[in-house]
């Protein structure tokens, strides 16, 4: 009987669970929000998260917005051949860039790189009891810890991905004039002929979602660290996922709201 | 190393920034220092003129849409205009909006309105301010009436296609196909009698011709006859002739009698007198005006009418020779 009823059981623990995890991090959201007033606590630390999750994180999302435009450029390239005019790689190669691949392989990327580092670093505080030591001393550790991080996160990514889209346009470009016999006004000509200044407002408004989840998601699983080495590495596994699978349905989200 | 992270920090951003500012004006295609020109126009409705679209004037980007506006009230929707440098416009410039390709996206090319005089372009009101200077446009149909138009026609086309099979089965191809046939038929034979035709018309205007010229030739022998005899029979002459021959008639009646009165020459003398006596009659006919060649000799206008009649009979041949067709008539069916 009881054997039988085991797979309900899981089931019904993952459930709980998942419901304790949604309310830990609401909780915990509640917590950043009502942290921010002090900013004692956490403006020391902010431009330092800064530099750590924006300006480090410049280079790996260059690398790879550059090479996602030379992508998108030949495969436009590719698909246009014979049927559409080959001024539209340019509109292909700049919309796509900036309404979506800039934003997303941006967050992606640094959802492994910002997001595991932060989950691992709050994950081994929280092992080794160092924000117990916070709060012992009377420090907000969610001021102290999470609202830098993510007040970085939220006014970083957007920069890193603004850089990253621009990379990505110009390296779509490049191609088309290296590689696709095309001049530099054929080219122009499709990147214009569709342009809306709401394509850059709505790839900002994507990045500081993206920002503000990754640094969540990082400071939450980290936060909330349990068990050892094990339960940091674990932590960052999860924070990666997570934030990864949030990234994309932010992303649809965004699509059929603003859209 | 504060300052350090602050300076890092700060390029960062600042480079962010300036690249999303600058390059979205410089997409929208906006002139950084350069001179502008900024025109309006005025027409019913835009189609699908979005703002950043291109403006052009024979051919040659001048420019781009930059607002798009419902004016209040019916007075059409305001487009502005923001040229590259100055323009110089042709002094009926009017707006006309359609399709940059097959791919949807319009643009604005400005006109000179006498080129295009059957578009029906917004007339400006007086009232509007001369700066900018505002001009009249008319956005051509959208591809999609088009579609809808050709869609409607085919929509036809099927439908009579359909009524087509419908009525263009075996059995009337069968019909047509016999019906041909019999036609081809009618055809030959219709040849063939035209033909006939034609050589039997060909026979008998040859004899027409002769005819006519025999006609013609006998008239113009009375003709000359009829005046030969008018010059010869002048009354005076008549009357001469006539007392000669009745003097010659008594000479000879003399003459036989006394020829009578020898053997063998009775018989021959009595034939003579008898043809003499029918001459003397004839003779006294003609004087006593008596018969149709006296009426012709003494009756003027009896000569006059039968001269007349031969004119006519004269002019009759000669339409007949040039006119044929009026005269001798050949008909087919």
């Amino acid at each position: 009987m009881l054997l039988s009823l085991a797979p309900v059981q899981a089931v019904g623990r993952g459930a709980l669970r998942s419901v304790a995890a949604v309310g830990r991090a609401g909780y915990m959201g509640m917590e950043a929000a009502r942290a921010l007033r002090k900013v004692g606590f956490w403006a020391p630390h902010l431009l330092g998260q800064m530099r750590r999750i924006g300006v480090e994180s410049v280079p790996i999302a260059l690398f790879i917005a550059t090479f996602t435009g030379i992508v998108l450029a030949l495969q436009a390239s590719y698909t246009f051949t014979g049927a559409v005019p080959l001024y539209f790689v340019g509109t292909l190669v700049g919309k796509t860039m900036i309404m979506e691949l800039g934003p997303v392989l941006t967050g992606l990327a640094l959802s492994g790189r910002v997001g595991a580092n932060i989950a691992a670093e709050l994950g081994t505080m929280r092992v080794t009891e160092q924000i117990d030591a916070l709060e012992t001393l009377a420090y907000d550790p969610v001021a102290y810890l999470v609202v830098p991080r993510i007040l970085a996160g939220a006014v970083m990514f957007p920069m890193v991905i603004i850089l990253a889209n621009a990379v990505g346009v110009l390296a779509g470009w490049g191609t088309a004039l290296s590689l696709l016999d095309m001049s530099s006004p054929e080219f122009l000509r499709g990147l214009r002929l569709y342009f809306d200044p709401w394509d850059v407002q709505f790839s900002i408004i994507k990045s500081v979602t993206f920002g503000i989840t990754v640094t969540a998601v990082g400071c939450f699983f980290g936060f909330h660290t349990r068990g050892g080495a094990y339960g940091v590495g674990k932590a960052t596994t999860r924070t990666v996922v997570v934030s990864s699978m949030i990234i994309l349905v932010l992303d649809a989200f965004w699509a059929a709201v603003l859209l | 190393m504060n300052q350090g992270k602050e300076i890092l920090v700060g390029l960062v951003i600042i480079a962010a920034v300036l690249v999303a500012v600058v390059g979205t004006l410089w997409l929208q295609g906006t002139n950084f220092g350069r001179p502008s020109t900024t025109v309006e126009a005025l027409l019913e409705s835009v189609g699908q003129l979005s703002e950043g679209n291109p403006v052009t004037f024979r051919g040659v980007r001048i420019g781009h849409v930059s607002a798009i506006e419902v004016e209040a009230g019916d007075g059409g929707v305001r487009v502005t205009l923001l040229l590259d440098g100055e323009v110089s416009l042709p002094a009926d410039a009017g707006l006309v909006l359609g399709p940059e390709s097959l791919f949807g996206d319009w643009q604005a090319e400005v006109v000179s309105r006498a080129r295009f005089p059957r578009f029906p372009f917004y007339e400006v009101p007086p009232n509007e301010p001369t700066t900018p200077r505002v001009v009249g446009g008319y956005a051509l149909p959208e591809l999609s009436r088009l579609t809808a138009s050709a869609e409607q026609i085919s929509l036809n086309l099927a439908e009579l296609t359909a009524r087509l099979e419908l009525a263009f089965n075996q059995e009337t191809t069968d019909n047509l196909s016999r019906a041909i046939a019999n036609i081809e038929a009618i055809t030959q034979e219709v040849r063939t009698l035209v033909q006939q035709q034609s050589e039997l018309a060909g026979a008998i205007t040859a004899n027409a011709d002769t005819a006519l010229a025999e006609v013609e030739g006998a008239a113009q022998a009375a003709r000359r006859s009829f005046e030969r005899m008018e010059d010869f029979m002048g009354d005076a002459q008549m009357d001469s002739i006539l007392t000669n021959i009745r003097i010659a008639s008594a000479g000879l009646r003399t003459v036989t009698e006394e020829l009578a009165a020898e053997d063998g020459l009775g018989a021959t003398l009595d034939r003579a007198d008898s043809a003499f006596v029918r001459i003397d009659r004839i003779a006294a006919r003609l004087e006593n005006g008596e018969g149709s060649i006296r009426r012709l000799l003494t009756d003027s206008a009896f000569a006059v009418r039968a001269e007349s009649v031969l004119e006519q009979l004269s002019l009759l041949l000669l339409d007949v020779r040039e006119n044929p067709r009026r005269y001798v008539r050949l008909s087919i069916f």
